[in-house]
């Protein structure tokens, strides 16, 4: 019994903090006014501890203080103080998000093969006006829109604030604009899809100038895409004097490169995994 | 005798180190990817997490205690520096501030974006939360608190870009 009167009045005189006299609304919007109550009539100096604010003032009558909204445009946890001679007096509420108003959208990667699955990501943050994450579900919905074509729409419940989806790449090379909207707010990014891996290569011999070429025809992939300049195809010859691989590079949309042959020769033709045709020529003597 | 001092020096240092954060216990973290999806998440990235998180609290305590917005330079970003930073400025217009003591974090990761760009995790924090006018003392909290935190990969490491705190019993 003593020990719990000795513990009573420490704990009396560790915390100022009387019980909690402050009665706020359980949920309030984010940027609406209220009012918080109190059974103190007499002012006093208030507080408000907020995650993104810190305010003070004084209040002449305490049993009603007005708070405006914007003093509470972010959402979370809140503590509010009243203190006066006697103490302090204090309690939490919850701010919570206002409406859906704004986006945030990642979409990943930025350039990608035509005709992989999968292969495009978009992620979207769910925010209201005070940029807070909108934490309630909320229909989000996501369009992909290549060149003149239909948008394909896809509807995603966002949980916690996020949904996300992911998408399979078109058949033809090009931008395509990915898009996210809630509400009033829509955004897009450009994804740009770009020519798979060269598919069907085929290669001719040319004679010019008493030298012997070889060339490619127009190196496409397998959607008939033209593949970037650059992309490197691989000679690999085999005749008397050995084997030679020359590589080069996609110029125009073909490769073509000079080869001595000497005698009966087989050459080969090769760009990443894809192989081509193969040339069965003779040199000139 | 170079060795015996170079281990004096050595202890010194430990100690020196170890006395400048006596007064800042380092909270203890732990991280639960039992449910987190669509992407897995790799050991090395789960390490960061917890490394990052933890130092971007330590950040904030700092922050917040000595009123330095540039204490959040290090470990945040976006929404969540710029929040702080508000607050921070309030305290500085105010003379009122928070001294928070993070002792324990129970972070459960929720989501890891497909391409590896955004996580979202769930934090329960027990904290000790003091308000201080100037230097008087209005208020002592220990609490419990819930934040939704989102964490974006930066250069070496994983930045707080949103930390929202929550109410209780949320899923």
């Amino acid at each position: 019994m003593r020990a719990l009167v000795i513990t009573v009045m420490v704990a009396t005189m560790c915390c100022p903090l009387l019980a909690s006299d402050l009665k706020a609304p359980a949920t309030v919007v984010a940027g609406t006014d209220f009012v918080i109550a109190s059974a103190e009539s007499q002012g006093g100096t208030f507080y408000l501890i907020g995650p993104s604010l810190v305010s003070k003032r004084e209040v002449q009558n305490g049993s009603e203080i007005s708070v405006p909204g914007d003093e509470i445009k972010s959402a979370g946890v809140y503590t509010a103080l009243l203190c006066s001679g006697a103490g302090c007096v204090s309690t939490d509420f919850y701010v919570k998000p206002s409406s859906p108003a704004r986006l945030s959208l990642l979409a990943h990667p930025s350039r990608v093969r035509v005709a992989e699955p999968n292969a495009i990501s978009a992620v979207a943050l769910v925010f209201d006006k005070f940029r807070n994450l909108v934490v309630e579900p909320a229909q989000v919905e996501f369009q992909a829109v290549a060149g003149e074509a239909q948008p394909i729409s896809q509807s995603r419940t966002a949980a916690n604030g996020i949904a996300w989806i992911r998408l399979t790449s078109g058949k033809k090379e090009g931008p395509i604009k990915v898009g996210a909207i809630i509400g009033p707010a829509k955004e897009l990014r450009v994804v740009r899809q770009v020519a798979s891996d060269a598919c069907n290569l085929r290669i001719k011999p040319e004679w010019a100038a008493g030298k012997f070429y070889v060339s490619t025809d127009p190196v496409r992939d397998c959607s008939g895409n033209a593949v970037p300049d650059g992309t490197v195809v691989s000679f690999t010859k085999t005749d008397r004097s050995g084997k030679t691989t020359v590589d080069a590079p996609v110029k125009r949309g073909i490769a073509r490169v000079q080869m001595p042959v000497d005698g009966n020769a087989r050459i080969f033709v090769a760009s990443g995994v894809v192989t081509g045709n193969e040339l069965n020529v003779t040199g000139k003597q | 005798m170079k060795l015996l001092l170079l281990v004096l020096a050595a202890a010194l240092i430990a100690f020196y180190v170890g006395y400048l954060h006596a007064d800042e216990p380092a909270a203890k973290i732990d991280l639960n990817t039992d449910t987190l999806g669509p992407r897995t998440i790799e050991e090395l990235t789960e390490k960061s997490i917890v490394r990052d998180y933890g130092l971007a609290w330590r950040t904030l305590r700092d922050a917040l205690n000595h009123n330095q917005p540039g204490a959040l330079e290090g470990y945040f970003t976006g929404f969540a520096k710029d929040d702080f930073s508000r607050l921070v400025q309030s305290q500085l217009k105010t003379g009122v501030h928070v001294r928070y003591s993070d002792r324990n974090h129970r972070l459960t990761a929720i989501f890891y974006s497909p391409s590896g760009d955004a996580m979202q995790l769930r934090d329960r924090a027990t904290l000790e939360m003091q308000i201080l006018d100037g230097t008087k003392l209005l208020s002592t909290q220990q609490v419990t608190r819930n934040y939704l935190v989102l964490m974006t990969p930066g250069a070496d490491r994983w930045l707080v870009r949103d930390l929202q705190s929550i109410p209780e019993g949320r899923p």
